[in-house]
């Protein structure tokens, strides 16, 4: 067929490891991922803690104060302001979009003066460590496409989520413990979190974030059977090992010293996990900043600690999840414990990581998928209302990293319904998150079905002014 | 590590094709893959800066914006890429990121327009013919055709293949190949002691009903089968019918262009059966969305893209889901095309309901003919309301319900999910809606008008639907075409999205390849005949190398998935061509043929030994002087460890199971269903029945790559992660096994035997003494531990601390790298 032989290049170290996809073969290697660091701008956060909302906090009792939607309270949202945009399902019936005011009061914070509502007291007190993006904007209207869309870079499912290419990217810091881990709050009912949020796609499945859980097992299967003591384990693995030395010795294939060294990480696994899993050793005064809560595993509180102690350990990519933001109706109540059950934590999270240094190499990041309406969904009475999904604005906020502290970025219009300023869509936070590490997300790729994924599709641009 | 060495190694493979420094240039090796890496991101299917596109030649020739063609055919001097591409002025010069071209480059472009531009076909694209075998030296050592096309470039490469594997290593490869299972010491011996032979060994397991469970498995990939529906809830679906259909076809061997057809379009063969319409719900495991305020429209079309895309990966091993927004960046497939492919799945009855109409209901024995009854009377009242509701006499109360859709209470009275779909059809001009929209919106209608009619028919469906659903009869998902008179009229959807309609298009294949036959109908049967015609250049091509790769670890062509210009060429062309051609004409799209030529050549019956030889030159295997050795899939696993520890259950079929898995995974607020562990031989069956819920899959296969099946899947990565290792030695399914493996090994009588029983009963050969020597030091020292310890032996063993040991001397069986691997 040709005249010629066709030497197929391999074209990287990357592919060529990612290929192999074994131990830490299937890392690529940060050598070659790493941006040119522009002049003066170095990488200075190793890791991530995500925060994730789930379900949409609504941005008009936390962050973004509208003064005109409390005066107009009540009245139509202008069809001049909506533009006949599209509605979801459950508003798209109503005869009436009223205004809704925040019930929530206002004040500024911090050198910075940023706006933070009532509901958010210890997060006031750290205004200026924050980097406050009010115009976040994303594509999808519903949970699970903007879900999946926020954490895969794609509404379809499929592919490989943020915490799986942070591993692929830069691999781990830690040999005892995986690179990408997952915490959800316990007890929480909201949207369905699913596998897909920390899967690892067509990555292999090295990258996939491992689930830690306050149940007897903190990872799957990490407990040794019923009747298997540690030493008989200990023992078992020995004779395991020279088994398969002994196999070693009669081949030349590389994957047996693989899966020896995969055994013996499963072993040292079983007790890494369990040390980095046991509040015991904190101090009273971490258990006064986290809060109370922070004594019972599962909470968000313990889980904002665990996220310290994980990252203490290098873990690169460490996911919380906490459901329950989806105020369809009887938002006063339901966004007030929503906010008594993460406000201390997350707070106390960026002041314990400062007070040990590790901020400036530690990226924390909080908010959801999406916004709120203006305007109510419901019945909107005196003391109770709702708001539906919003994709056109809403806020997050960012500390320690590379991220600039004390700075509210972006601006929504005087009704809160459009962006006026400094748009920052889910592509680009994502493409600005991976360059805070040191990445270029053009660059971060993975060839698969004859085209090279990256995280921000063929999207994205790393926004400068929130960096550092 | 000494990944170095080896991409230094890997560089100098070479991958396809002979070699002759000739002068004449050939475009695909030469000059397509200098194109595609230097020129087509800016000037192909999706940029085409200053009006320049080099993915066809008619573009590549034609007056670009600066008024001169890029390529004038014979002229090397005239063409403006030549000149560009020799620029002195590195403002000018061409390409303007990433360096020059070589001279060497620049002089192959120029001869190659000098000779007269000459555009071929990607290979791919070109329909096999059968080649010559090629001539080898070794001639006695081809067992079949094929191993002259392996043994030619190994002779090629001055290497010698290896000797063929021992036998009981063989006869464990081949069963875990053809039925999934381990090998049995009884069916090492009878192989290997000759009481039958080799051939005839194969020939039983191809005829075992463990045949198509295990190659069902690999087809439920590319289906993208689950037992739920995928989105938010991910509410369980019932389409395990479908399942058993796909078991039942392999082990039926039904011909894969046979095979094709039910499943794309059974319900539109003639007088199609039953089986052949549950074939069909290949295209209904395409995820539904029950999410509450979601756009119906938005999801059914997002199913027929899904379908358009399983399509061509599964058939075409193209990715053609680039093409829904933009023309293909490197392939020659156009924007418009995409939807013209899609117009022939465009006219389903399903649209993202709920309730997954249309199904094919299953009554009960004692039910058949009133549920049948009952089912008839309820489509004929269907038809009657349409026809009713699509009366002129109704036009005029439509009329004036449509224009006050605005109003919510309104508006409210249609399902929500239905509501913008209405709406949209409603703001559409009447005489520019297609039949689909006119029907909608009239049948919606007629759901609410006060119409006598309309009112006393409703409510008798209304008592049907109930009665019908009081019979419980099993529903699955089924296709099912719409008639003439509703069908949709399709648009390209600009930029991808469903909202933004562009021209209007009608069914048909892309030109890049074989035209349809011209007496195929324009449906999803005629595109279905279309893709298993001899003409059809990658069918046969694609399917041939789904198998190889089952078997020996790496496709002909590694991407299984991508078969176009970005796709890796095949190393060895030739032989995938020899098999295709093979597998279409001698095997007539025979899978068990094509399997049983694949497992009885030469190449496969080879030792897998790995030498320091194979593993500096040839790591991967790419030129097969050696014999596969890779480790199992997750199902296989897990059905070895528990058929060689005899719990494994035969029972075929039937809804899914669940088997144990760690309690807690399924949370769902929205959800009432649980885990509720299987009880009796349920807990033992094969992997394939397990539940397979796409949003928390079965966590300890998914640990071993088996993918979500949200989306088809043509190739799963092999990893090897200290989670595996937690699994087989932690996870209940596997400490049951090595329990149930100690009981069988108990039944010797000596400490030596009862280990070697249970080596061998794993791995269906003895052990060797060092290898003996290792689980005996294991089963004495555990043996100490459950002596002094009555608790642990208790729970490992049921109280004997002899027991207990063995159990873990048999979990150290089971985790064995080579009771993991094939080889």
């Amino acid at each position: 067929m040709h005249a010629c032989h066709n030497y197929r290049p391999i074209t990287s170290r990357r592919e060529f490891l990612g290929r192999l996809g074994l131990g830490l073969g299937g890392v690529a290697l940060s050598s070659l991922v790493t941006a040119a660091p522009a002049p003066g701008v170095q990488a200075r956060a190793r890791r991530i803690i995500y925060l994730f909302q789930s379900g949409g906090p609504s941005q008009f009792e936390l962050f973004d104060y509208k003064p005109l939607v409390n005066q107009m309270h009540g009245q139509e949202l202008p069809d001049s302001v909506r533009r006949g945009q599209r509605l979801t399902g459950m508003t798209g019936f109503q005869n009436s979009l009223p205004l809704a005011r925040s019930h929530f009061g206002f004040s500024r914070h911090g050198d910075s003066g940023a706006w933070v509502s009532e509901l958010m007291p210890y997060t006031a007190r750290i205004a200026d460590e924050l980097c406050i993006v009010k115009s976040m904007h994303t594509e999808a209207i519903n949970h699970d496409p903007a879900i999946t869309f926020f954490l895969t870079g794609s509404q379809i499912a499929g592919r490989p989520s943020m915490g799986s290419w942070l591993s692929y990217g830069l691999g781990t810091e830690n040999e005892n413990l995986p690179a990408f881990c997952v915490l959800i709050t316990k007890d929480k009912s909201g949207q369905p979190l699913y596998a897909r949020l920390w899967g690892n796609g067509f990555l292999p499945s090295l990258h996939q974030g491992v689930q830690f859980r306050s149940d007897r097992d903190p990872v799957l299967y990490l407990s040794n059977p019923a009747g298997v003591s540690d030493a008989s384990r200990r023992m078992m693995l020995q004779r395991l090992r020279e088994l398969h030395e002994l196999k070693a010795q009669d081949t030349a294939y590389q994957e047996i010293e693989s899966r020896i060294a995969q055994y013996e990480m499963a072993y040292r696994m079983q007790t890494s996990v369990p040390e980095v899993m046991d509040l015991s050793d904190e101090p009273a005064y971490i258990f006064d900043l986290y809060g109370e809560e922070a004594r019972e595993p599962g909470t968000f509180a313990a889980n904002c600690l665990l996220a310290r102690r994980l990252a203490e350990r290098g873990v690169r990519f460490i996911q919380l999840f906490h459901q329950g933001w989806d105020h369809h109706g009887g938002l006063p109540a339901g966004i007030r414990q929503q906010s008594k059950e993460t406000d201390q934590p997350s707070a106390a999270l960026v002041l314990d990581l400062k007070q040990r240094g590790m901020l400036e190499d530690t990226l924390v990041v909080w908010g959801g998928e999406f916004g709120r309406t203006n305007y109510c969904q419901g019945r909107l009475t005196a003391e109770d209302y709702g708001r539906d999904h919003h994709p056109r604005c809403f806020t997050l906020w960012m500390a320690g990293g590379n991220i600039k502290a004390g700075m509210s970025y972006g601006e929504t219009d005087d009704f809160g319904y459009n962006i006026v300023r400094d748009p920052v869509h889910v592509h680009d936070l994502q493409a600005t998150l991976l360059h805070a590490l040191g990445i270029d997300h053009e660059k971060l790729t993975f060839k698969y079905q004859g085209r090279r994924y990256r995280l921000t599709d063929v999207h994205g641009t790393v926004i400068n002014s929130l960096l550092a | 590590m000494h990944a170095t060495r080896y991409i230094l190694i890997l560089l100098l493979i070479p991958l396809g094709g002979g070699c002759s420094s000739g002068p004449a240039v050939d475009f695909n090796a030469d000059i397509r893959p200098l194109l595609n890496e230097r020129c087509v991101s800016c000037h192909g299917g999706i940029r085409r800066q200053g009006g320049l596109s080099l993915l066809f030649r008619s573009d590549a020739t034609a007056a670009a914006e600066s008024g001169r063609p890029a390529i004038v055919p014979g002229n090397p001097g005239a063409s403006e890429l030549l000149r560009r591409v020799s620029h002195a002025d590195p403002e000018q010069r061409m390409p303007q990121e990433g360096g020059a071209l070589t001279r060497d480059e620049v002089r192959l472009l120029r001869r190659w327009i000098r000779d007269g531009a000459p555009w071929e076909d990607h290979w791919a694209y070109v329909t096999p013919q059968r080649p010559a075998l090629l001539p080898v030296q070794q001639s006695d050592w081809p067992k079949q055709e094929l191993d002259h096309f392996i043994l030619a470039r190994l002779e090629k490469e001055s290497l010698a293949p290896s000797p063929q594997a021992e036998c009981p290593k063989l006869v464990r490869r081949v069963t875990l190949d053809l039925t999934g299972l381990a090998a049995t010491p009884d069916n090492v011996e009878s192989v290997c002691q000759g009481a039958f032979s080799y051939e005839a060994y194969v020939d039983q397991l191809l005829a075992s009903p463990q045949y198509g469970e295990r190659w069902a498995s690999m087809w439920l990939d590319l289906a993208r089968y689950a037992d739920s529906k995928g989105y938010e809830k991910d509410i369980g679906r019932t389409i395990w019918r479908y399942r058993d259909w796909v078991v039942n076809a392999f082990n039926a061997d039904m011909p894969f262009d046979q095979f094709t057809m039910e499943q794309l379009a059974g319900d539109l063969l003639p007088h199609p059966t039953e089986a052949q319409r549950i074939a069909t719900a290949f295209n209904r495991n395409t995820m539904t969305n029950t999410e509450g305020g979601t756009d119906d429209e938005e999801f059914r079309v997002a199913a027929v893209v899904d379908r358009v895309n399983t399509t061509w990966e599964v058939w075409q091993g193209t990715s053609f889901a680039c093409v829904q927004c933009h023309g293909h960046p490197y392939d020659p497939f156009r924007h418009k095309e995409y939807y013209e492919f899609f117009a022939f799945f465009n006219n389903t009855a399903d649209r993202d309901y709920d309730d997954e109409y249309p199904s094919l209901p299953r009554f009960t024995e004692d039910t058949a003919e009133e549920g049948a009854a009952l089912v008839a009377e309820w489509e004929q009242l269907d038809a009657e309301i349409l026809r009713i509701a699509m009366e002129d006499s109704m036009a005029q109360a439509r009329r004036s319900w449509e224009v006050q859709l605005n109003r919510p209470e309104v508006i409210g009275q249609v399902r929500n999910m239905l509501q913008n779909e209405v709406r949209r059809v409603a703001q559409t001009p009447e005489d520019q809606r297609d039949a689909a929209q006119r029907t909608l919106i009239a049948s919606v209608y007629a759901g609410i008008s006060p119409d006598k009619r309309l009112v006393a028919l409703h409510k008798r469906r209304s008592e049907l639907r109930k009665a019908i659903s009081d019979l419980s009869p099993l529903q699955t998902p089924v296709m099912r075409e719409l008639p003439a008179h509703q069908q949709r009229r399709t648009h390209v959807f600009e930029r991808g999205s469903f909202l933004a309609h562009g021209e209007a298009v009608t069914a048909g294949t892309p030109q890049a390849l074989p035209p349809l036959p011209p007496d195929a109908p324009r449906n999803r049967l005629g595109m279905a005949a279309w893709l298993v015609s001899a003409e059809n250049p990658l069918t046969a091509r694609v399917t041939v190398n789904r198998f190889w790769e089952q078997l020996f670890g790496t496709g002909l062509v590694e991407s299984l998935e991508d078969f176009g210009t970005q796709g890796y060429l095949p190393s060895h062309p030739a032989l995938l061509d020899h098999l295709a051609v093979a597998f279409r004409e001698d095997h007539a799209w025979s899978m068990k043929q094509l399997l049983r030529t694949l497992v009885t050549s030469a190449t496969y019956q080879q030792r897998s030994h790995v030498t320091p030889l194979l593993q500096d030159i040839d790591p991967h295997n790419r030129l097969l002087a050696r014999g596969p050795r890779f480790r199992l899939t997750a199902e296989q696993i897990r059905d070895q460890a528990l058929f060689v520890s005899g719990l494994l259950s035969t029972t075929m079929y039937g809804p899914p199971v669940m088997p144990p898995q760690p309690a807690g995974l399924w949370k769902n607020p929205y959800d009432s269903r649980r885990w509720i562990t299987s009880d009796g031989e349920d807990r033992y069956r094969r992997a394939l029945y397990t539940y397979w819920r796409r949003t928390v899959p079965y966590p300890s296969m998914v640990t071993f790559d088996s993918p979500t099946r949200e989306l088809c899947l043509s190739r799963r990565l092999r990893t090897n992660t200290p989670l595996q290792a937690l699994v087989t030695l932690n996870d209940t399914v596997y400490v049951e096994a090595a329990q149930a493996l100690a009981r069988r090994m108990a039944l010797r009588n000596t400490m030596s035997d009862q280990l070697i029983e249970g080596f061998t009963l794993a791995m269906g050969y003895a052990p060797q003494s060092a290898a003996l020597a290792e689980l005996r030091m294991l089963y004495e020292t555990a043996l100490a531990h459950y002596q002094a310890s009555a608790d642990d032996a208790e729970a490992m063993g049921d109280g004997s601390a002899r027991q207990a040991a063995l159990a873990v001397a048999a979990s150290a069986i089971l985790n064995l790298d080579s009771f993991l691997m094939k080889e």
